[in-house]
């Protein structure tokens, strides 16, 4: 189950990591990286623990603008729990 | 240099004598950043008694982040250590460090209270100034940019003001300001997403980088303030308790302060990410839920109850829920980590309950624990229990003694 949404601007990109990072309660950060949300993946991982969170977005914010994808394939908000 | 670290006590462990030096410090937990004083990076799922760290006066207070630490002497020193990424223990670097150092730069200071947050720090001088390090990017620094600062900087819109205490968030600050007709103000900085700075700013802005006063406490003196997470919270010195920021248990965020309707009176205050204990009357009681009741038990034990319970709770106003029922001991520390929590009695019995993924509940394994569990240490001050005190970081707990 996803520890939390958060939205794409609540997250910070983070040089070193080369990936948008968001505060994981076990002290580390959970990490997304732009190619991941090109390829429209919404779960941000961290790397010490086993949670992770739903990160919002518009997936047409990151894709290629020569890559289309079908409508089923977009994001769905999840209500939060 | 007032603090060392002792090497003299290798080899030493095992032998208990007379002479041996009375441990004052332990901790456990996510020990990653070197938060755990250890001097290593490594988890600890067991109580690690801090042996070979003296740091000459007693602590007085201290102050758990998201991945440092901040020790407090009773002569007004501070210590810090854990992760310095973003500045927030203070030595002028973005060094980790695994072991107690001293914070020189504020060593011509008297420090009275601290506070950890996520990456930044606050120091309060018994003079009522204010200082703060670590990362500014959400203007938790309060200094009128999102810069990060290595080295504590003082709150320049207090320098005339009487700073008391300060708390820190996850990205923001809250700080309490005292009048000489013994008045109080609040002043919240920071990241304002959930509410937690305790005012509506325009849909475009998402922070304050200058601190602006938060308005709603009715007459109410405010003693104690709280912060961790998107959370915030106060106590009046007639035991009500005020909320704003994001709320519990799916509940809508406030960004004004909110009286929590309860005919308790509550004397203790401690925020997680996603709940609060209190304390009324020796005994302790929880707003929200922490990560191990609705989503690692599901399945295990008790789930149906307590799956239950929390839905029912988050489909009304948050309910406070009685933690304990000690008959002949009264809780007298309380602290919240992100998702778990510790509590210490009277008569010295700590318990912690929680989320354990990292070994922050310090029962020796990596579960959670839906009730509180008794934990041993091995303290043998006989006699001076009552100055034990816990302190939660993130995903790591301390065990103090004062005096």
């Amino acid at each position: 189950m996803s520890y939390d949404d958060v939205e794409i601007e609540d997250m910070e990109w983070s040089e070193e990591l080369q990936a948008f990072t968001y505060p994981c309660p076990c002290g580390d950060l959970f990490q997304i990286t732009k190619e991941e949300l090109r390829i429209g993946e919404e779960i941000a991982r961290c790397p010490s623990c086993s949670l992770y969170i739903t990160v919002i977005y518009n997936p047409d914010d990151f894709r290629d603008s020569a890559e289309e994808r079908p409508p089923s394939e977009q994001l769905q908000p999840i209500a939060v729990s | 240099m007032e603090a060392e670290e002792s090497q003299t006590k290798e080899g030493k462990e095992d032998r208990v004598g007379e002479e041996e030096e009375e441990i004052r410090l332990w901790s456990w937990g996510a020990g990653s950043e070197g938060q755990l004083a250890t001097g290593t990076l490594e988890d600890q799922s067991a109580p690690q008694a801090l042996r070979s760290i003296s740091l000459v006066h007693p602590i007085s207070q201290m102050a758990c982040g998201g991945a440092h630490a901040i020790a407090l002497t009773s002569n007004g020193r501070v210590f810090t250590w854990g992760r310095g990424a973003r500045g927030q223990l203070g030595h002028g670097d973005l060094a980790n460090h695994l072991k107690p150092k001293i914070v020189d730069f504020l060593e011509s200071f008297v420090i009275c209270f601290i506070s950890a947050g996520w990456n930044h720090t606050g120091f309060v001088t018994d003079t009522g100034r204010l200082f703060m390090c670590g990362d500014g990017s959400f203007g938790q620094l309060g200094n009128g940019d999102n810069q990060s600062r290595s080295l504590p900087q003082e709150v320049l819109f207090f320098l005339s003001k009487h700073v008391v205490q300060v708390t820190c968030g996850m990205r923001h600050s809250l700080a309490l300001v005292t009048t000489e007709a013994c008045d109080s103000s609040i002043y919240g900085y920071g990241s304002a997403r959930h509410g937690q700075i305790g005012t509506q700013l325009s849909e475009r802005r998402r922070f304050i980088n200058i601190p602006e006063v938060i308005l709603g406490f009715e007459d109410s003196r405010i003693v104690n303030l709280c912060a961790n997470g998107d959370h915030s919270a106060a106590l009046s010195a007639n035991g009500k308790l005020y909320t704003w920021g994001r709320g519990f248990s799916g509940c809508s965020d406030y960004h004004q302060p909110q009286v929590f309707p309860s005919s308790l009176r509550f004397s203790q205050i401690a925020l997680g990410w996603n709940h609060a204990l209190l304390v009324s009357d020796g005994q302790v009681y929880m707003l929200g839920r922490m990560l191990t009741l609705v989503q690692q038990t599901s399945g295990r034990q008790n789930s149906p109850d307590i799956s239950a319970f929390h839905e029912a709770l988050a489909a009304s106003a948050p309910l406070l829920q009685r933690i304990t029922s000690l008959d002949d001991e009264s809780v007298i520390g309380i602290a919240a980590g992100s998702e778990h929590s510790a509590m210490v009695t009277d008569k010295g019995k700590i318990m912690t309950w929680g989320w354990g993924e990292h070994g922050q509940l310090g029962l020796g394994n990596t579960d959670d624990q839906s009730t509180p569990q008794t934990l041993e240490i091995g303290f043998k001050g006989t006699g001076s229990y009552g100055l034990l005190r816990v302190y939660c970081g993130s995903g790591f707990t301390f065990v103090a003694k004062h005096g």
